[in-house]
């Protein structure tokens, strides 16, 4: 039972971390970035091309979020600053993005091709240790503690930061946050850095855990990323993190009360009721837009 | 009007980068047609899923049938005749892979096509090449229904150089038992990936005829992105092993769960575990795995030992099984299409009966014999993961 709540709250983390980069673009800029699986996938091949040149994996970690956050900028003066210069609709954005997700996923794929990567043999920490006699291993504890951190340092700058400021007020109106005097397109950029840099960090950890890196490993999250979002409330940050651990702990639960085969159909069916209840999400204060 | 004369030159430009292009590629390709004036080239066809969900296995056959017509072509081709390989991506779609066995068959006019990589795009696919009695080989179809009896009719012009999961997975329940003693396991697989399902069916299947219990099937997804909570709750049963039914991204997941929280319990695979990546990705946590495989990169045999250091050589990497089939059923062609009178005729029926009569090809694979399906007859080999290496215990 510990184990599982353990194995709950790992994949919750990760949940969450990558659900965060989605939900804070979304949030500010009513855009859905379909590019952030790429991006995810983008900081778990940066840290294995450091590691590969000798940089310890925690330094690897950092570098991945600043690629990966100056990736996020680039991808915004690229794919949809345009788009805004125009007043085009979300929908041209989302398909914008997705261009944008299949050159990244190419590019990786060209460098390192499809297979399955691994880091560096021993440059990850392989100890278990035991707690209240669960067995726990260093890497996930490591892992968790830095998705937990990584939530926490968000909310603070969001909520009580210049920067946070300036991002609450562009994502109520970016006309009256202009006319207010605050830099708009220096708003948006942090909103990207901030997002892909997380993004980017969720993969590296993501690829940490298991060692076993591919080009398309983003993939599996978009999903389970629009379910957390739409559950937590879209464009609500603490929703983000809420809806992960309900959908990690609802898929673990259902292993003790369901034949694994409906495993999914027991998560999502309680995340379908958790709407019921609650149409704008747990924590979702707006209507859900109609993209 | 700057613009427009800009756009007049770009075009120039690129129309004669695309002259010197077609220039050079005739030249290059000038030179071995005069040599082989006297005998035309004899096409061959590969549909591939170099891009989309199968671009895993894709690019490592084409890699290998590529080797393998280099090599035979730099040989002297089968009777003089050079091979040219024509290569389709079917996008990991079935629809992909129509198109793609369309334009081989009418316009290419292809002897015979490799693939394709998918066994549902080969569902799909393989009729159009039987309407237009165009020989297939399969290098990595698994599934059922693929040749001797089929849903769409006759197969008759449809070979598979690739090991089934019914005649890898027996073998290999039988090896586990006899030489680890096993009594119990728990069958974990990922219910939404057809190869993985069809394997979980056949051993199930096996392990019950061969007395071994069953304590708990659990499924999984093939997309998930954890896999620590199925493999506590198959822990918690207390097998004498854990056999898991799935293609190697699961099953890396599955092996390095089960090494963190009970290390040295046997986990046994079906095909999926016979790639590198595995004892790459899991390291120290794929030691001891076992599955049943077409091939294995450590075979001493001769065959083997020239296409790994060929292969090496080329594409600077290990081979995989998928690579090594490719490969293997380019040889398969080659000896049937020496004893195929005029194998360039557009009629293919006689290179089909001569495909039929393969016996004993020596590949990489080992020897290679169709069946009266024309299935694949071959050795299997159990394979364990010792020292980050497959090693035969059969």
């Amino acid at each position: 039972m510990a184990d599982q709540i353990y194995n709950a709250i790992f994949i919750g983390s990760i949940y969450a971390l990558f659900a965060l980069g989605f939900t804070l673009v979304f949030s500010v800029l009513d855009i859905l970035n379909l590019a952030h699986p790429a991006l995810f996938t983008l900081g778990a091949f940066t840290a294995l091309f450091a590691m590969q040149q000798g940089v310890p994996a925690a330094l690897a970690v950092v570098v991945a979020f600043v690629v990966c956050g100056i990736a996020g900028v680039a991808l915004d003066r690229v794919a949809f600053a345009p788009l805004r210069a125009r007043g085009a609709p979300p929908l041209s954005a989302m398909i914008s993005s997705i261009g944008v997700a299949l050159i990244i996923t190419r590019l990786i794929q060209f460098a390192y091709g499809p297979d399955f990567q691994s880091y560096p043999a021993g440059s990850l920490p392989a100890a278990v240790y035991s707690l209240a006699g669960v067995e726990l291993d260093t890497l996930r504890s490591v892992i968790i503690a830095c998705a937990i951190g990584l939530m926490l340092a968000l909310t603070y700058l969001v909520r009580r930061t210049r920067l946070g400021r300036e991002l609450r007020a562009l994502a109520e109106n970016p006309r009256a946050a202009r006319l207010l005097g605050i830099d708009v397109d220096r708003a948006i950029a942090a909103t990207f850095f901030l997002s892909a840099g997380l993004g980017g960090v969720a993969g590296v950890l993501y690829g940490f855990a298991t060692n076993s890196p591919f080009s398309q490993m983003g993939l599996a999250f978009e999903l389970k990323a629009f379910a957390v979002m739409i559950v937590g409330g879209m464009g609500s940050i603490p929703g983000a993190v809420l809806g992960a651990y309900l959908l990690a702990f609802g898929e673990i639960a259902s292993l003790a009360v369901l034949p694994s085969e409906l495993r999914d159909a027991f998560a999502y069916g309680l995340l379908f009721i958790v709407l019921l209840v609650r149409p704008a999400g747990v924590l979702g204060r707006r209507p859900p837009d109609r993209v | 009007m700057n613009k427009s004369i800009l756009g007049v030159l770009g075009a120039l430009a690129l129309t004669i980068a695309a002259c010197a292009g077609a220039t050079t590629n005739g030249g290059a390709s000038g030179s071995p047609a005069a040599t082989t004036a006297a005998k035309p080239d004899i096409k061959v066809g590969a549909v591939l899923s170099l891009t989309g969900v199968g671009n895993v296995y894709g690019p490592t056959q084409r890699n290998g049938l590529q080797l393998a017509v280099d090599a035979i072509n730099a040989a002297g081709g089968a009777n003089g005749a050079k091979l040219q390989l024509i290569v389709e991506d079917d996008q990991s779609t079935t629809d992909g892979g129509i198109t793609a066995f369309k334009k081989l068959t009418a316009q290419d006019r292809v002897t015979v096509i490799f693939g394709p990589t998918l066994s549902n795009t080969a569902v799909a696919a393989d009729p159009v090449a039987q309407s237009a009695q165009t020989p297939v080989i399969a290098i990595s179809n698994t599934g059922d229904g693929i040749v001797g009896k089929c849903d769409y009719g006759p197969c008759d012009y449809i070979f598979r150089v690739s090991l089934g999961e019914s005649a890898a997975i027996p073998q290999t329940v039988k090896t586990v038992k006899a030489k680890l003693n096993i009594k119990s396991v728990v069958l974990m697989y990922a219910q939404d990936d057809k190869f993985s399902s069809d394997g979980f069916a056949i051993f199930k299947k096996n392990l019950t005829s061969a007395g071994i219990t069953i304590k708990k099937e659990i499924a999984f997804s093939k997309n998930d992105v954890d896999l620590s909570g199925p493999v506590t709750q198959a822990l918690a049963e207390d097998p004498d092993a854990i056999v898991d039914s799935s293609l190697a991204g699961p099953a890396i997941k599955v092996l390095q769960e089960v090494n963190r929280r009970k290390p040295g319990l046997p986990v046994i695979g079906g095909n999926g575990f016979n790639t590198p990546a595995i004892a790459k990705s899991a390291g120290a946590a794929a030691e001891g795995a076992i599955s049943g495989a077409a091939w294995y990169l450590g075979n001493p045999s001769a065959e083997n030992k020239a296409f790994v250091s060929a292969y090496k050589a080329k594409f600077n990497a290990d081979p995989d099984q998928f690579a090594a089939q490719a490969y293997s059923a380019v040889y398969v062609y080659l000896d049937a299409v020496k004893r195929t009178p005029n194998p360039t005729s557009v009629l293919h029926d006689k290179l089909r009966d001569q495909l039929a009569l393969t016996t004993g090809v020596s590949t990489p694979l080992g020897e290679v014999s169709f069946n009266a399906s024309h299935d694949v007859s071959q050795q299997v080999y159990v394979v364990q993961i010792k020292n980050g290496q497959f090693t035969p215990i059969n």
